[in-house]
């Protein structure tokens, strides 16, 4: 990495993009509007070896959660399109929740949050996302430092299963180069405690990643994310098959860490939406259709009294 | 054990069911042909191992311990032969084959899975099962007439900056002519046949690596080696190995390249750069015409065919025994 002082300042925030815009992928753009930004086509190699421009969030650290925007995304998967326009405002400090049925598209928009979508072959994007107020996709952030900041938690828990439960805590912090001032014990105990986990394995911290049960391996995924010191948590159906006692230590996790790190949940559970989460995106996807975001706003008012009609249904548990 | 004989002996009616399965013709069929498949190789390995036993029973027997002990092969004069010396050679020369071809075709297996663009990957995946399929001849010719001349110089090298190492070290090593012909050299051409094999094998464990675990590393920040150090090279361990043996096994039986590139040689030595060398498979292939009209002589080759056929069979199926445990996936301790 170049020191940040070779770097021209005034480069940094310009959203200059870094690779050219590939020609549009063939799907019929929409007639009535023409304002949609072209498809960013990001390559995942070159930007490996990016150097780093300055961090702004080390100005002030005491904000480490920032918030992260999506402006007029759009996805494809081949000629398929499954997203069109969608644009949310995931406030930083806040739990924002996306629910609507199966296949909408809201594991797709996750992973436009973080660069993930871009691994899948034929994957396309357009629009502009965020990071308090950095453009991830045409600014100078490399895309390892981009994921890093944001960090993911799947569906289906994924420790390394041959490395043990503490080196799994701290695999990010070898894998994205971060330098910390704590000694990996505390950073293990501490993300650990975070994450609900401590209690049940204190005592076997050598043991595999993979000798853990589902709930404990997803807690895992949790402290081995917050490890690396995300700005972002991006957590796809995170519960979606745990027992009850582990769903409840990561509700438990997410209001506490919502404090410091922007929380953005996929979930499939009504109430544990309205548990979790301050704010919520009802995304909908009609049939042949993309998906779209319906409904947007504070959950509170999205369960009581939401404007559209689809959405009552939805969160009433009429359909989907 | 001691669960099953914990039963109560009063039980008398609480036996196992003796479980009964009826299956329809077409699984009968397949089941059939399946196991005559499994059971016509045995036979015919059963019958190679009988029959090379059988024809040099008779040397062994007179030979005795001394055909593993003495080093010279002058069977074809009536004189005492063994292979204490070719043997050895032969592991010497399988086993530079495989330090230089297992780091070339790990790298090869990596960048086809992992960095190669698809459509490239596919070319130079077809191009791998294309070199797999050159016959060694051929490359035996062109390590005769293109690689020595030019390894000669590497040879000498070698030599001369590593010599106080005992593998490099060559006596009287001033001219080139003292490093033709070498363990090191027959090693390097064999090495070219061993890395399609390795290359294809290591591939197959490095592409089923779950997605999951490479997702959640790239998610952590992870570069792409950061992937392959966490996530492939840990769930691909046990193809390596099966890879690595598979390729020793061939590199053991590698006869005609062996054949063109050494000078026959009869005494085990450290040194891998100095000229001559031999194997078990060279020796049968140099030997065989003058051996022919020699019950003894050519009995005895086929006595060191068996040798060579014991040696690899054991090398395969430790091979196959890791890859097969390899394919579970995940835990692969071996
Ligand atoms: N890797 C992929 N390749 C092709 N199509 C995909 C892929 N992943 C998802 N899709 C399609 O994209 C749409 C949205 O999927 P997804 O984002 O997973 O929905 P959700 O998470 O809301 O259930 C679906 O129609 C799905 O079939
Ligand atoms: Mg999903």
């Amino acid at each position: 990495m170049t020191s940040p002082s070779e770097l021209d300042p005034f480069e940094t925030h310009t959203g200059r993009p870094r690779s050219m815009p590939a020609p549009p992928p063939p799907s019929p753009p929409p007639a009535f509007d023409n304002t949609e930004a072209a498809p960013v086509y990001a390559r995942f190699t070159d930007t490996d070896t990016m150097t780093l421009p300055p961090d702004p969030f080390i100005a002030r650290p005491a904000s480490r959660s920032a918030g992260i925007t999506a402006q007029n995304v759009s996805a494809w998967f081949g000629d398929h399109k499954v997203l069109e326009r969608v644009s949310l405002d995931m406030a930083p400090n806040r739990v924002t929740a996306l629910i609507g049925p199966s296949g909408c598209g809201k594991s797709t928009f996750l992973r436009i949050l973080n660069r993930m979508h871009e691994l899948v072959h034929g994957a396309a994007l357009a629009g502009v996302v965020e990071l308090g107020g950095t453009d991830i996709y045409r600014g100078n952030l490399p895309v390892t430092e981009t994921r890093r900041r944001i960090g993911m938690v799947f569906q289906k828990p994924n420790p390394f299963p041959t490395m043990t439960i503490a080196e799994n805590v701290v695999s990010g912090l070898k894998l994205s180069g971060m330098k910390s001032t704590r000694s990996y014990a505390e950073i293990v105990e501490d993300c650990l405690v975070q994450a609900g986990l401590w209690n049940e394995v204190r005592n076997r911290l050598a043991a595999p990643g993979g000798s853990l049960s589902g709930g404990q391996q997803q807690r895992l995924c949790i402290a081995r994310a917050l490890a690396v010191e995300p700005h972002v948590l991006l957590m796809d159906e995170p519960c979606s098959a745990l027992d009850p006692t582990s769903t409840r230590r990561i509700e438990e996790t997410i209001a506490e860490i919502c404090e410091r790190i922007t929380v953005v949940i996929v979930t499939h559970n009504m109430q544990q939406a309205q548990r979790v989460s301050q704010s919520c995106a009802f995304f909908l996807a009609g049939e042949n259709e993309p998906g779209r975001i319906v409904e947007s706003g504070p959950t509170e008012r999205l369960f009581s009294e939401p404007e559209d009609t689809r959405t009552l249904d939805y969160v009433r548990g009429r359909f989907g | 054990m001691t669960v099953l004989d914990a039963r109560p002996i009063a039980d008398a009616g609480d036996v196992p069911l003796r479980v009964v399965v009826r299956r329809n013709p077409a699984d009968r069929v397949y089941r059939g042909v399946a196991r005559g498949g499994g059971v016509a190789t045995l036979t015919l390995m059963g019958f190679i191992g009988g029959f090379l036993l059988l024809r040099s029973f008779h040397v062994l027997n007179a030979r005795g311990f001394a055909f593993l002990t003495e080093k010279r092969w002058l069977a074809a004069q009536n004189g005492p032969f063994g292979i204490a010396a070719v043997l050895p050679l032969t592991f010497e020369i399988a086993i530079v084959a495989i330090v230089i071809a297992v780091p070339v075709a790990t790298v090869a297996a990596l960048f086809l899975t992992e960095y190669a663009p698809r459509r490239v990957r596919r070319l130079l995946t077809s191009l791998v099962d294309l070199l797999a399929a050159v016959p060694s001849l051929i490359y035996g010719l062109w390590g005769l007439f293109y690689l020595q001349p030019h390894l000669v110089h590497v040879s000498k090298w070698l030599s001369d900056h590593l010599g106080f190492i005992p593998f490099f070290h060559v006596q009287n090593g001033t001219a080139l002519s003292a490093f033709t012909s070498s363990t090191f050299i027959a090693g390097v051409v064999v090495s070219l046949m061993v890395v399609p094999v390795c290359t294809t094998v290591m591939r197959e464990v490095f592409a089923q690596a779950p997605q999951g675990e490479k997702e959640g590393a790239l998610a952590l920040g992870a570069t792409k080696w950061g992937v392959v150090r966490t996530v492939v090279l840990p769930f691909g361990r046990g193809g390596m190995i099966g890879g690595t043996m598979l390729g020793l096994g061939r590199a053991l039986g590698e006869t005609i390249a062996v054949t063109f590139i050494i000078s026959p040689f009869f005494q085990p030595r450290a040194s891998i750069l100095a000229n001559g060398t031999h194997s078990i498979s060279a020796l049968i292939a140099l030997n065989f015409s003058e051996s022919v009209s020699n019950p003894t002589a050519r009995d005895g080759l086929i006595a060191a065919g068996l040798a060579l056929f014991v040696v690899t069979l054991g090398v395969n199926a430790i091979a196959s025994t890791i890859v097969a445990r390899s394919r579970s996936g995940a835990s692969t301790e071996i």
